[in-house]
């Protein structure tokens, strides 16, 4: 019915003086009015849009697609949000947004979907918003190549990058965002996918996300955040192939896990964070092929961490490869590559006959005196190490790799 | 003193013990790069030996030095020669022979491998330590009159220094754990010129951990260009003052 509709209108040609119909298509070019050619829009329409617009909030209520055409620019003004959405498969792509009002009190964003279906944010740039694209109560959305610019010179009056509340099955693919407070936000998501997506030098998280079940996380960056990543109180994560470097600081955490179940976190990379991974209250967790290197703290397991399982990992060139806090250790580690590992293998299967100990004499009396970092590497250290590993008094005995790899198993 | 200088290290240019120094510095280092494949790697074990290593040969060649070239140094001193300048001008060579042989042995194989930002550190701190213990050792040797017990003295200021220090500062660390020593620590382990070494280097290597918790300290105390100049400074102290003991009880012994 639409279908021919659209086409009978293809014969039908009005020139205007501000745009121009073309056949379900409308093309705009002036600073005002937009809101009001919205309002004329049917169902299934395109409009393209040319230059500023600076009418403040820009309401969008049915279904239509809104293009960013030449210098496409919308201006909220820092009256409010800058767009809002409150329709099914609304499409908004290429357009460069900024203008969304600052606010302690409301959460004003460049982009705002609330309770609709199948929103398509793609393309866009978002600079200076509070909030840069905020969706709420909003299914089967699709986020895709934005670019979030937060402001360098004042990260901490700003918002979260791309931020989600209670979704289902949205799409979050190769956006880049970088001086918000989160790069990318989420909490009660469900069933969503996170693809190939980069955050670097956010205030906070990189990528935050509490409560949200069943998501996957693939191929994304998260670069130098303030404190790097956190999933909370989530179940059934799938974190695959990501990179998380460079998160450094007191309280920076290239993954931090808590209260996670059933989580799957295979090949990432982690490299040079001051801690690679926390777990904590981390159960049935599979950990599998990661890379840690260059970091301060590869991983800090505590005690309340259960039945979880770290395989063919490489821990290379870290401070410490491992701490817990407590004599319990319901973890296991078997076939792990590690680069302090002085084993041999005369049944040459490629593991060690000697199992590895982790966790160092040296990282206990660290954690519990911080300031014991300046001996780190010390000569008086490395023996103190030594005999630990080879008599194991104050380290939990139950803390081993029994069949260490003799080689990185990827290369 | 420049012509003292030249011919004495002319002299050292050929002596056996220096350039077998060299060689050993530049096997194991090769053969770290060569056995290792991850460089960052090899250069943690090269720093962890060039810490050990260095100041415990600078301080023993040093201290055997000065007894066998004593016939000589009496031979200088009956010329019309200032005492201070003949040891100046022995210092000069011996350090400039050893920290040559370090450059040669550490240096080469470092910047071939691994250039960087490391490896700078790691040489810089190893020419200062260099001459840090040469001078030590100068000190010893005019000090001591018996060369064993002079070699005895240099290995267990060699001890204290690298294992001895950071043992007790473990134990003051554990004794006053309930107190705010946490600024103190810092200073403290910087007195010690293999510490404050080690630290310089860690600083490139495992900026990751101690950026952790004790960050604040060590960013303001080594990691601004105050604090560079700070560390430089110990290290200058490290030089000068067992030197100036060195001339002065030099310039007093009955040779």
């Amino acid at each position: 019915m639409r279908r021919a509709r659209r086409i009978g209108t293809l014969t039908l040609l009005v020139f205007g003086p501000a745009f121009t119909v073309f056949a379900g298509i409308w093309r705009h070019a002036s600073p005002t009015g937009l809101n009001a050619l919205i309002q004329r829009a049917n169902t299934g329409d395109t409009i393209v849009v040319e230059g500023t617009v600076t009418e403040g909030t820009i309401w969008i209520d049915r279904t239509i697609t809104l293009l960013g055409g030449r210098a496409a620019v919308i201006d909220g003004g820092g009256e409010g949000d800058a767009v809002s959405i409150t329709a099914d498969d609304v499409v908004v792509r290429g357009f460069s947004i900024r203008g969304a009002r600052h606010s302690n009190l409301d959460d004003m964003a460049g982009i705002k979907v609330n309770d609709c279906r199948g929103a398509v944010i793609a393309s866009n740039t978002f600079e200076q918003c509070f909030f840069a694209i905020y969706l709420s109560g909003a299914d089967d959305a699709t986020v895709q190549s934005n670019t979030v610019h937060g402001s360098v010179a004042e990260p901490d009056r700003m918002a979260n990058g791309i931020h989600l509340w209670k979704c289902a099955r949205a799409r979050i693919a190769g956006n880049r965002v970088h001086h918000q407070r989160d790069g990318i936000y989420l909490e009660f998501v469900t069933d969503s996918r996170i693809l190939g997506n980069h955050t670097w030098s956010n205030e906070r998280y990189g990528l935050h996300f509490m409560f949200s079940h069943r998501d996957s996380y693939e191929g994304n960056r998260f670069e130098g955040n303030g404190a790097g990543v956190a999933v909370m109180f989530s179940k059934e994560i799938e974190m695959i192939r990501n990179e998380f470097r460079s998160n450094l600081g007191g309280s920076a955490y290239g993954l931090l896990l808590k209260e996670i179940n059933d989580a799957h976190i295979h090949g990432n990379m982690f490299d040079g964070n001051t801690v690679g991974m926390l777990l904590d209250g981390c159960n049935r967790a599979s950990i599998v092929d990661n890379d840690l290197r260059g970091n301060g703290w590869a991983v800090k397991l505590f005690a309340n961490s259960t039945a979880t399982v770290f395989e063919r990992n490489t821990f290379s060139g870290n401070t410490f490869d491992m701490t817990t806090n407590g004599d319990l250790v319901l973890t296991t580690l078997r076939g792990n590559y590690w680069d302090r590992y002085r084993g041999y293998d005369l049944d040459r299967d490629g593991r060690g006959d000697v199992p590895y100990r982790p966790l160092s004499i040296f990282a206990l009396v660290a954690e519990r005196m911080p300031y014991a970092m300046v001996l780190a590497r010390s000569l008086m250290v490395n023996l103190l190490d030594q005999g630990e590993r080879i008599v194991p008094t104050f380290t939990p005995a139950a803390l081993l790799d029994g069949s260490p790899l003799m080689k990185p198993p990827h290369g | 003193m420049w012509k003292v200088c030249k011919y004495t290290l002319l002299d050292l240019a050929r002596n056996r013990f220096a350039i077998g120094y060299a060689l050993l510095l530049l096997v194991t280092s090769s053969g770290l790069f060569m056995l290792e494949a991850d460089d960052t790697k090899a250069l943690i074990t090269l720093s962890q030996v060039v810490l050990a290593l260095t100041p415990l040969l600078a301080l023993v060649f040093t201290i055997i030095w000065h007894f066998n070239q004593l016939e000589f140094t009496v031979l200088l001193a009956v010329q019309p020669l200032r005492r201070e300048s003949i040891l100046r001008a022995q210092y000069i060579a011996v350090s400039t022979a050893l920290s040559g042989s370090f450059v040669l042995g550490v240096g080469l194989p470092v910047l071939a491998w691994a250039p960087g930002p490391v490896a700078w550190t790691l040489l810089l701190t190893g020419i200062g330590l260099t001459l840090v213990f040469c001078a030590l050792g100068l000190w010893i040797a005019v000090w001591q009159r018996d060369r064993a017990k002079a070699v005895g003295i240099g290995l267990v200021t060699w001890v204290g220094l690298v294992l001895l220090y950071d043992t007790l500062l473990l134990w003051i660390m554990f004794t006053f754990s309930d107190r705010p020593i946490e600024p103190l620590i810092v200073p403290l382990a910087a007195l010690n010129p293999i510490d404050l070494s080690r630290i310089i280097i860690m600083l490139r290597i495992d900026l990751a951990a101690l950026l952790g918790y004790t960050g604040a300290v060590y960013e303001r105390f080594f990691g601004s260009i105050g604090g560079a100049a700070v560390s430089a400074t110990a290290l200058a102290l490290w030089m000068a003052i067992p030197f100036l003991l060195a001339t002065r009880s030099f310039v007093r012994k009955d040779l």
